[in-house]
């Protein structure tokens, strides 16, 4: 594992910011590097190879963020690319993820969202094994006949919860946030006002875990749930 | 208000031109027609005057000519005496007598015959060499008169003199150019009274456009200049009137943002400081440390959502992302967005029920009409409470795609139902249930940015919330 960690490139401007984002990555046990203008951040990040770059979009140099992404994908480099920017209008947005960025996060964020992202983005870039079937602990979900067993027990679910449990299982022990949830289970990228992906979850939670000794869906306060077996101080704490 | 004084003082509106003609527009419109109608007059004085005296002159000069001619004819008799004969008889004749002239000077310069009382000026002291047109003054009859001659010189060295007396030709004349003068001064007086009263005019207008201008940059927002009429001024105040409008509108949502403003950001504000307050000045636990952090990040995180919807609506407002707007099915996210409610509303004990066709083609942006009616449907679970019924319905009406979000609770009173679309606005004065009082307004900032519209109408009971979109051409 330790041979073979996550170097990741860290291109922002703002001190504290990139101190934050730093900081919270080598917690995490990534290999980071952090650079600070544009035509700093163009060289490390076409000189060298990545398994993650971090970008901040308006950088100081005449070289800035989407310019960078753009110099990337023209040398045929698919590094993931997360933008961090405080352009948060859609139409900033939609302009980041057309010019070759793999995810958008606005700022101010909670660094659990961006580790989140980063982990399921390292997740998919990853060569992942093409099973027919999710495990964790004793559940099963076959992704050919859509058949959800816990146990010996066979759970029904609405579509809707099939995906919702597929996307958690498929990122079993990782945390998963609202937003991530919203955009990639329901395809949606707005800020609800409600709580509505909560009462889902505990829908889903009354299915997959209740008369379960094994708690499996946890809560993470302000974050948002993880899947597995393992036991989380915060379970029990949230809204489930 | 401001005092008028200083009001006048900056904007000098009774003498809105300054002195006649510098840069005035009226004043320049003025001399420019005076100036035009002047050089008509010349021109159609010109053309009047060479066709009708320029015409006279000419044949004036043929008929001379031939009685010259005819004369002459009398002088291939040897003397004078057939020649002084016939012009005896020319003047004996009693046609055009008075006018016309004719006399004989012999070689050796003695008038023969005639009706002149001297020899005229250019036959004298030779008679020219050869034929020759002169206008000269002549003696006749005692008097000075103006005549047009023409002086023949004969082979034994006479002349002979035929020609007309000009005296009341000149005066045919001199009434002509009276009349022309007479009537171009009256013309050029016409011209510059209308071209005055012209300028009176628009200074007039545009003094009531100068005036409300000047009120509403004092401050005054509700002036409007006066409309009368349906002429061009009267299209441009009302498209004046109507911008201001829009203008005053916009003023008062941001005041009423900037009040919204300080409530609703320094409530949090003040709540956080006071618990990371608490949090220092009290046992220092790490428990209880981390709990202010967490709750202090909680209410951040809430202000940060509400900075968010606050750029939303802007973003909305500006109109400018219709380049980002894709074709959608607005049945399929109204079903999706209705599923992803109804757990919430079975917990909550309310029916909802979702009626939402597919294949109802918009042009817009997935997310943000997601968002919209996400918003509705929060409303209304918020507001109908437990117990009620809600029916979210897509479809046709009158011809446009409509999302329509029907609860039976206690609906907004009608006065209310235009102020509640506006930033900040809350039915609940008290501020008691959750929201910040932005939703409507995003939904209606919403549907504006895709050329349609939030209605609200009486549900009798409830409320039916409305949003209205163009459908898909083609």
């Amino acid at each position: 594992m330790m041979e073979n960690r996550v170097r990741c490139l860290v291109i922002e401007d703002e001190v504290e910011t990139s101190n934050y984002i730093c900081k919270g990555l080598r917690e995490a046990g990534y290999l980071v590097t952090a650079c600070a203008t544009g035509p700093d951040g163009l060289d490390y990040a076409t000189g060298e190879q990545w398994d993650l770059i971090i970008l901040d979009r308006m950088l100081p140099g005449r070289i800035d963020g989407l310019s960078i992404v753009d110099k990337l994908r023209a040398l045929g480099k698919q590094t993931p690319v997360i933008i961090v920017s405080a352009l948060t209008t859609i139409d900033a947005r939609v302009t980041g993820l057309r010019g070759g960025a793999d995810d958008y996060l606005s700022k101010p964020f909670a660094f659990s969202e961006l580790l989140a992202r980063v982990e399921a983005l390292l997740r998919r870039s990853a060569p992942g094994a093409d099973s027919t079937q999710l495990q964790v602990a004793d559940l099963t979900l076959d992704l050919r006949t859509m058949r959800v067993t816990r146990g010996p027990k066979v759970i029904t679910l609405q579509p809707r919860e099939y995906r919702l449990l597929e996307y958690l299982m498929r990122n079993e022990n990782q945390v998963v946030t609202r937003t991530m949830l919203l955009e990639s289970v329901w395809d949606y990228h707005f800020d609800p006002q409600t709580n509505v992906i909560d009462v889902q979850i505990s829908r889903l939670r009354a299915k997959v875990d209740k008369d379960f000794p094994v708690m499996l869906i946890h809560t993470l306060r302000g974050v948002g749930y993880r899947m597995g077996a393992g036991a989380s101080d915060e379970t029990g704490q949230g809204l489930g | 208000m401001a005092d008028s004084s200083t009001l006048s003082a900056r904007f000098p509106v009774k003498r809105p031109f300054g002195p006649l003609g510098r840069a005035s527009i009226a004043a320049k419109l003025a001399l420019g027609y005076g100036l035009l109608g002047t050089f008509s007059i010349v021109a159609v004085s010109a053309v009047f005057y060479t066709g009708t005296i320029g015409v006279l002159d000419d044949n004036l000069d043929g008929k001379i000519v031939m009685q010259s001619d005819r004369l002459i004819e009398h002088a291939r008799f040897p003397g004078h005496g057939a020649l002084v004969e016939e012009v005896r008889r020319q003047l004996a004749d009693g046609v055009d007598s008075d006018r016309e002239i004719f006399q004989l000077i012999t070689g050796n310069g003695v008038p023969a015959a005639g009706n002149l009382d001297a020899v005229p000026a250019g036959a004298q002291p030779a008679p020219p060499p050869r034929a020759m047109m002169v206008t000269t003054v002549v003696k006749r009859d005692g008097h000075e008169r103006p005549a047009r001659l023409y002086l023949r010189p004969m082979a034994d060295g006479g002349l002979l003199i035929v020609g007309r007396d000009l005296s009341e030709q000149h005066a045919v004349r001199e009434v002509i150019w009276r009349a022309l003068l007479a009537g171009a001064g009256v013309s050029l007086l016409l011209t510059v009274g209308g071209a005055l009263l012209f300028r009176r005019g628009i200074e007039g207008r545009l003094g009531e456009i100068r005036r409300t201008a000047a009120q509403i940059e004092a401050g005054n927002l509700s002036h409007r200049i006066p409309v009368s009429g349906g002429d061009e001024f009267a299209l441009l105040n009302r498209d004046i009137n109507r911008m201001l409008d829009r203008i005053e509108l916009l003023m008062e949502g941001i005041r009423h943002v900037s009040n919204a403003i300080a409530h609703d950001l320094r409530t949090p504000l003040s709540r956080i400081r006071g618990r990371l307050d608490d949090a220092l000045r009290h046992e220092m636990t790490v428990p209880r440390l981390s709990g202010a952090a967490h709750d202090a990040i909680d209410d951040i995180d809430d202000l940060i959502r509400l900075f968010e919807r606050l750029l939303q609506i802007a973003e909305a407002e500006s109109g400018m992302r219709a380049r980002l707007f894709e074709r959608l099915d607005l049945g399929r996210v109204v079903a999706d967005i209705g599923e992803m409610y109804e757990a919430i509303a079975e917990d909550g004990g309310i029916a909802l029920t979702v009626d939402a066709p597919a294949s109802l083609y918009v042009d817009g942006d997935r997310n943000l009409l997601a968002s919209a009616v996400a918003s509705l449907l929060d409303n209304a679970i918020k507001y109908a409470g437990p117990g009620a019924a809600i029916r979210v319905r897509a479809g046709l009406h009158h011809g446009q795609a409509s999302i329509a979000i029907h609860d039976n609770g206690p609906g907004i009173p009608e006065a209310e139902r235009d102020k509640v679309t506006q930033r900040f606005y809350r039915l609940d004065k008290s501020r008691h249930l959750p929201g910040n009082g932005l939703g409507l307004s995003i939904v209606s900032a919403t549907a504006t940015s895709h050329g349609g519209s939030l209605t609200l109408e009486d549900g009798a009971p409830g409320l039916v919330a409305r949003i209205l979109l163009p459908l898909a051409s083609g």
